[in-house]
């Protein structure tokens, strides 16, 4: 039994020797895939940008030669037997186990294509669930083709700051392939994933600097691709574009959304013609109340959300942080400003969008017996469009920043 | 046949002629050919009869003869003989073949004129090394001292830390021809009898010539001489030997080997160090823990970086790998084969190392491998993410500081590349389940390998992680001793 024992050890490494064995250096990794529509129903182009090991590498003879990546576009029917046939002129194994990001052309995610080319991504087993799904405005291999940051090269590099950055600050929502299938499949809610460009089409802005798109940014100078903005999906079907503020407002709403802090611009109160720029921080999540009407199948739904804020600029040098009064009316005006762009936004989506993108659906689910019950009831198309939604913001805290005072205009210009 | 003889030899004993006697000693040990061997003739004075001293003259102190045996006998009047030499101790005995073994271990045999007896008188002097400096098991805070290659001294040493009439040290005989004594050295208040009794019957059932040393000593009385486990401790240290005689364990002690063997004994044993319990709770547990990193890495970071390169590239962050391909790309062998040949360069150097007779040899050895490491790398032999793996798994190897373990650690590693090159992770940990059931199937003298961890016993809880002193209250009760209690025997 000893000898045979060995016998099976001793020979395990050469029968089954290296199975499934692959030399890193034989592979070529796929860092971002692009998904374009094409002129044939259940054709698409595929646009994949590989990594190249050998930039930014200190093994490298003539390193500023190296591009950092190389970029591919070839048409086929899905993701894998794609980047099989691209190996007609890649020389290496495609593998695409460190992809970032997933980048849909608009015009591909507002058919119903998009929900059958994107089946096949969730299918294989290379393709993390983590991957972020990127709207763009034009064609992804237009925008993958255009994307040329100077600072971050390398491109695995550029997508985890650019996306993890615009993120913290609220300017996109968090968009993975997994929660874009578990609102899908879940359907009640709306899915925002990030909208994206690098077409300029600068607008003038008034008023505070967020109620615009990616591409819309008033800007000089730098990468021209734009990250901002959410696309607004439907049952898989992208039907609209969120702006920053909006955007912001989903990610304060949406408890499963992680939402620290952001800087936005509020109406100063007591000078019109100037904004406070305030650092808006979450410490605590918004409480979401739902009272629902089971008879007459109506909901009414209460929102509070407790913030704090830090004044980081006043403009109008009016003195908010040592006159009571003033300061009461900014944290009025604040909290106030923030209600009325959050209630026109929940009017937005209860009136036109008809569904909410708040997964919101979470807290009502518990009312219903079971999920054919709740599906009964319609969330998405009876309840929510007709719901009473009151939403409440709550300053906690003020503070003012490191310095109280701000300088005095009349006795700097006397 | 050799048997018969010898038995019939073992039977002989003196006779009353002298003469007799002296020839058959003088052909025993071919006087006049071995030089060595020496004989004085004299006239005692007390009675005037003729006496012969036998002895060999390289083992014994030639001053103390002279004035002990020589010159009292010459000069004193008495009744017996015990009252005229002066040496300490004096034996009578009946048998030649005893007479043999005195001489042999370097005592001298007086014979006598119309005696039916000899006498064997201790003046016997081997020559052996001063007690010296610890330089395997070196520590910073603990005694420096360790065993010499001379029994005296090293029960000498012990003695020195356990002061106490139970302190047994019991002489074995083993060896066919050339006799050698072993010493049992244990409490006899604590150990446990079976225990005792096993080692005893492992060591009379020795049946070889010689047993020249403790390190042959320890394989013929091991369990598993195959297993790459070490199931007895070989420490060169006194306080190791006396911490462990007073949990109740056996030390086994031999002339001319400057360590002793301590029996039976687990994995932390060998994972442990002495100075673990020196410093204090903190500090010792502190090194331990980047002992538990240091085993961790020199087992496992060579399997792990083949097993995630090769199998599962996904689990690599992008930068890294991407700098792992970006070298790979002008490397010309599979990545196996890369840390194969890198680890085994390291094995080589170190073997080299010690061989090199000069303290400077290891430094030498591993400022060579790097410069090795360094140019291979320029040639694009091997790719320099192999240099720091295999840098780091050799150099954290020499953190476990037992020379037994120490190979066991080191056979173990290339077990674990070789199973992570075959399924990845997947045949990595199954490799590592084996071993580790393979390590819990263990034991030493009866002693679970693992325990008291697993199975659990009651002990002294120094396992991973020691305790304070003064909470340490219980023996380890793995070894059934027979007093149990450490402490606060009144409470």
């Amino acid at each position: 039994m000893a000898k045979f024992c060995w016998l099976v050890i001793g020979l395990m490494p050469i029968l089954f020797g290296c199975e499934d064995m692959v030399e890193l250096e034989k592979q070529s990794y796929v860092v971002a895939v692009g998904i374009d529509k094409t002129d044939q129903d259940g054709t698409y182009q595929f646009t994949y940008q590989i990594a190249n090991p050998e930039a930014g590498s200190s093994l490298a003879a003539n390193n500023a030669d190296q591009a950092p990546s190389e970029i591919i576009s070839i048409v086929g029917t899905d993701l894998m037997t794609t980047s099989s046939t691209a190996n007609a002129f890649v020389t290496k194994q495609m593998v695409m186990d460190q992809t970032r990001v997933l980048i849909i052309s608009e015009e591909l995610a507002r058919t119903d294509q998009f929900l059958r080319v994107i089946q096949s991504v969730a299918r294989s087993n290379q393709i993390r669930r983590g991957v972020k799904l990127v709207i763009s405005k034009e064609n992804a291999s237009q925008f993958m083709n255009n994307n040329d940051p100077a600072l971050e090269q390398r491109p695995h590099k550029y997508y985890q700051y650019m996306l993890s950055r615009a993120r913290e600050t609220g300017l996109i929502p968090d968009a993975d392939i997994h929660r874009f299938f578990q609102i899908t499949e879940g359907d009640a809610d709306l899915f925002l994933g990030i909208y994206a460009t690098t077409i300029e089409d600068p607008k003038d802005v008034s008023g505070p600097e967020d109620t615009i798109v990616a591409g819309e940014i008033p800007k000089h100078g730098g990468n021209s691709t734009q990250f901002m903005g959410a696309a607004v999906f439907k049952e898989g079907i992208m039907i609209d574009v969120l702006t920053a503020e909006e955007t912001r407002i989903a990610n304060i709403l949406d408890k499963t959304m992680k939402m620290d802090e952001l800087l936005a611009s509020y109406p100063d109160p007591v000078a019109p013609e100037y904004n406070v720029a305030v650092k808006y921080i979450q410490k605590n999540e918004p409480k979401i109340e739902i009272n629902y009407d089971r008879v007459a199948n109506h909901a009414a739904i209460q929102v509070i959300i407790p913030f704090e804020a830090e004044i980081i600029a006043i403009p109008s040098l009016i003195n908010y942080s040592q006159v009571d009064s003033y300061k009461e009316r900014l944290k009025k005006s604040i909290e106030s400003y923030a209600e009325h762009v959050t209630r026109q936004f929940i009017k937005k989506t209860q009136e036109f969008y008809r569904a909410e993108p708040f997964y919101w659906s979470l807290y009502i689910r518990k009312f219903f017996k079971d999920i054919p019950d709740f599906e009964e009831a319609d969330w998405n198309k009876q309840i929510y469009p007709n719901a009473d939604i009151t939403v409440y913001y709550q300053m906690k805290r003020m503070h003012f920043g490191k310095m109280l005072d701000d300088t005095h205009l009349n006795e700097v210009r006397d | 046949m050799r048997k018969k003889k010898a038995q019939t030899q073992q039977k002989q004993t003196l006779s009353s002629d002298f003469v007799n006697n002296l020839d058959q000693l003088k052909n025993c040990f071919s006087y006049g050919v071995n030089n060595d061997f020496s004989i004085r003739l004299l006239q005692a004075k007390y009675n005037n009869k003729e006496l012969a001293l036998c002895y060999y003259a390289s083992l014994v102190n030639s001053d103390k003869i002279e004035q002990s045996l020589i010159s009292p006998l010459l000069e004193q009047e008495g009744a017996s003989i015990f009252a005229i030499i002066t040496a300490e101790s004096v034996k009578k005995i009946t048998l030649l073949e005893e007479v043999i073994e005195n001489i042999t271990s370097g005592k001298v045999v007086l014979l006598m004129q119309d005696e039916k007896v000899a006498f064997s008188i201790d003046v016997s002097n081997f020559q052996h090394r001063a007690v010296s400096q610890s330089e395997i098991e070196s520590v910073v805070r603990g005694p420096k001292e360790a065993f010499t290659e001379s029994i005296h001294v090293n029960i000498s040493l012990i003695r020195k830390q356990v002061r106490n009439s139970q302190l047994i040290t019991e002489v074995l005989k083993v060896g066919e021809r050339s006799q050698q004594d072993i010493q049992l050295v244990y409490n006899k208040q604590i150990v446990n009898q079976e225990l005792l009794d096993d080692i005893r019957q492992r060591i009379n059932k020795i049946k070889v010539d010689n047993v020249p040393n403790l390190e042959s000593l320890e394989q013929y009385i091991e369990e598993r001489p195959y297993s790459i486990f070490p199931t007895i401790f070989y420490t060169e240290r006194p306080d190791n030997a006396s911490t462990y005689i007073d949990r109740g364990h056996v030390v086994l002690l031999m002339e001319s080997s400057a360590s002793c063997l301590i029996l039976p004994v687990t994995f932390w044993t060998f994972f442990h160090n002495p100075e673990d319990r020196y410093a204090r709770v903190a500090f010792g547990n502190f090194s331990r823990l980047i002992r538990y990193i240091a085993l961790f890495f020199t087992l496992m970071i060579s399997a792990i970086y083949v097993a995630l390169a090769n199998f599962h590239s996904e689990m690599i962050p992008p930068d890294l790998l991407l700098a792992i391909t970006a070298a790979r790309e002008r490397v010309p062998f599979p990545l196996i084969l890369e840390v194969i040949i890198m680890e085994v360069a390291f094995e080589l150097i170190r073997e080299a190392g010690i061989r090199i007779p000069s303290p400077l040899g290891p430094t030498i050895g591993i400022v060579g491998a790097l410069i090795l490491g360094q140019a291979a790398v320029e040639a694009n032999i091997i790719s320099p993410i192999i240099v720091i793996v295999s840098a780091l798994s050799g150099l954290t190897s020499f953190a476990i500081s037992d020379p037994s373990f120490n190979f066991t650690v080191r056979i173990s590693r290339f077990i674990f590349i070789i199973a992570a090159g075959v399924f990845g992770m997947f045949s990595l940990m199954s490799a590592l389940i084996l071993w580790l059931m393979y390590v819990v199937s263990l034991k030493s003298f009866g002693v679970p390998y693992l325990a008291p961890l697993s199975p659990t016993f009651k002990s002294n809880r120094d396992v991973y992680f020691r305790r304070a002193l003064k909470k340490e209250r219980w023996r380890p009760a793995y070894l059934l001793p027979k007093d149990l209690q450490n402490m606060n025997k009144n409470k």
